[in-house]
């Protein structure tokens, strides 16, 4: 009877290991959906070119921040919050007049390491911590927010970038952007005009 | 040891269910050791096509993410050849800037992961300390033919970025070489600069 008892506990939390491993993984990268996220969204206004991501201080590998700016342009256009999405430098974004420009600046970062996190679990996670913010072509801010991305459990270190380049575009697609200049009719718009919007967010972790 | 004992009195199918699941155990283990003795340092490349393996991680138009093909340097571009498919390629003269860096990462993707989950008594722990492997990465910054900028990020075996790096040289591109990642965290803050 012991045995057997002892069989059915060794079963049983290989069967939870299972389980849990890839529903940890799926948690990691869902970072909580809101069920605002489903909701249909009005048919996107602006358009939007992606900077180059600043690194200033900040000791970053040049592959993560090529990353960043990669996966920031896939989860943009995936997103579908902006008409169109284009390239740092791109010539044909200068035609477009309702252009906001995205500015990445990474603030923090903290390396880690994939086989600390696979032996220890609880330590070598991949912390980046970036300003993002968005400016129209005549340099007025109208988007600000701190966003990070991490990778604590399962995955290689550049998957912190796709994290965070999701993080991004969940922000800025749950902001509410002013309407754009050329949009609005010409009589004059009731209340208070395109508000600027500064609302630093700082994640904790 | 008594097991034997306390399954022979109670339930004598206890312990071949405990024999099997160390079967098991083991077979894992001897998988996990398989894939470790397997040396992928060694230069392979798709039967009959020239160039290095690699991995594109990211960023090349064109190519999927994580497909494995072969890197060549021509004449005037950079080509990647994902198997026997179409090839990609990106003009030398269009390239801003290449870096070359390393990084350690566990081999064996998913099936490795879920594997070492599965072992018991954190034996898949023991086994993430030896899965590791450390590569050389290629970062590539190209404009394309509107003046847009990508970035494309390819893993290579140790070693092989060095090859890259010379015939990019020789070519005249200018590469980067970055220094090894600091073993201590850098969480340098950056004064909050609006503009």
């Amino acid at each position: 009877m012991k045995t057997s008892k002892r069989v059915t506990s060794v079963v049983l939390s290989i069967w939870i290991i299972v389980t849990v491993a890839p529903s940890q993984l799926a948690a990691q990268t869902a970072a909580g959906k809101s069920p605002s996220d489903n909701r249909p969204s009005a048919a996107p206004q602006w358009s939007v070119q992606v900077d180059k991501v600043v690194t200033g201080d900040v000791i970053l590998e040049p592959a993560f921040r090529i990353a960043i700016y990669e996966n920031l342009l896939q989860e943009l256009a995936k997103g579908k919050c902006f008409k169109e999405v284009f390239r740092s430098g791109d010539r044909n974004a200068r035609d477009i007049t309702d252009l906001l420009i995205l500015k990445t600046t990474v603030q923090k970062y903290t390396p880690g390491s994939e086989t600390r996190r696979a032996v220890t679990t609880v330590s070598g996670a991949t912390k980046l911590k970036v300003r993002s913010q968005l400016y129209t072509r005549d340099g007025r801010l109208i988007l600000e927010r701190v966003v990070d991305g991490n990778v604590r459990f399962f995955g290689g270190n550049l998957r912190a970038t796709h994290n965070l380049a999701r993080n991004i575009a969940k922000t800025i697609k749950q902001s509410n952007l002013p309407t754009p200049t050329s949009s609005i009719p010409e009589q004059k718009a009731e209340g208070s005009p395109v508000s600027t919007l500064q609302a630093v967010r700082s994640r904790e972790d | 040891m008594n097991c034997k004992a306390v399954s022979s009195k109670h339930d004598p199918n206890a312990c071949f269910l405990i024999n099997r699941l160390l079967a098991y155990t083991i077979l894992l283990v001897w998988c996990s050791t398989a894939i470790l003795a397997q040396d992928p340092s060694a230069p392979v490349s798709v039967a009959g096509v020239p160039g290095i393996r690699v991995t594109h991680v990211l960023g090349l138009e064109g190519a999927s993410s994580n497909a494995k093909g072969n890197l060549t340097i021509q004449d005037k571009a950079m080509q990647f050849q994902k198997g026997g498919g179409a090839a990609t390629q990106v003009s030398l003269d269009s390239i801003q800037d290449v870096f070359l860096g390393e990084q350690s990462k566990q081999f064996g993707g998913l099936p490795m992961t879920l594997g070492k989950a599965a072992t018991p008594f954190g034996g898949g722990r023991v086994i993430s300390l030896f899965s590791h492997k450390k590569y050389d990465t290629l970062t590539v910054e190209y404009l394309d033919v509107n003046g847009g900028l990508h970035g494309a990020i390819f893993q290579l075996n140790k070693g092989q970025g060095q090859v890259i790096k010379n015939e990019l040289v020789a070519k005249g591109v200018h590469v980067t070489e970055v220094e090894v990642q600091p073993k201590k965290q850098s969480t340098s803050e950056v004064e909050s600069e609006n503009k």
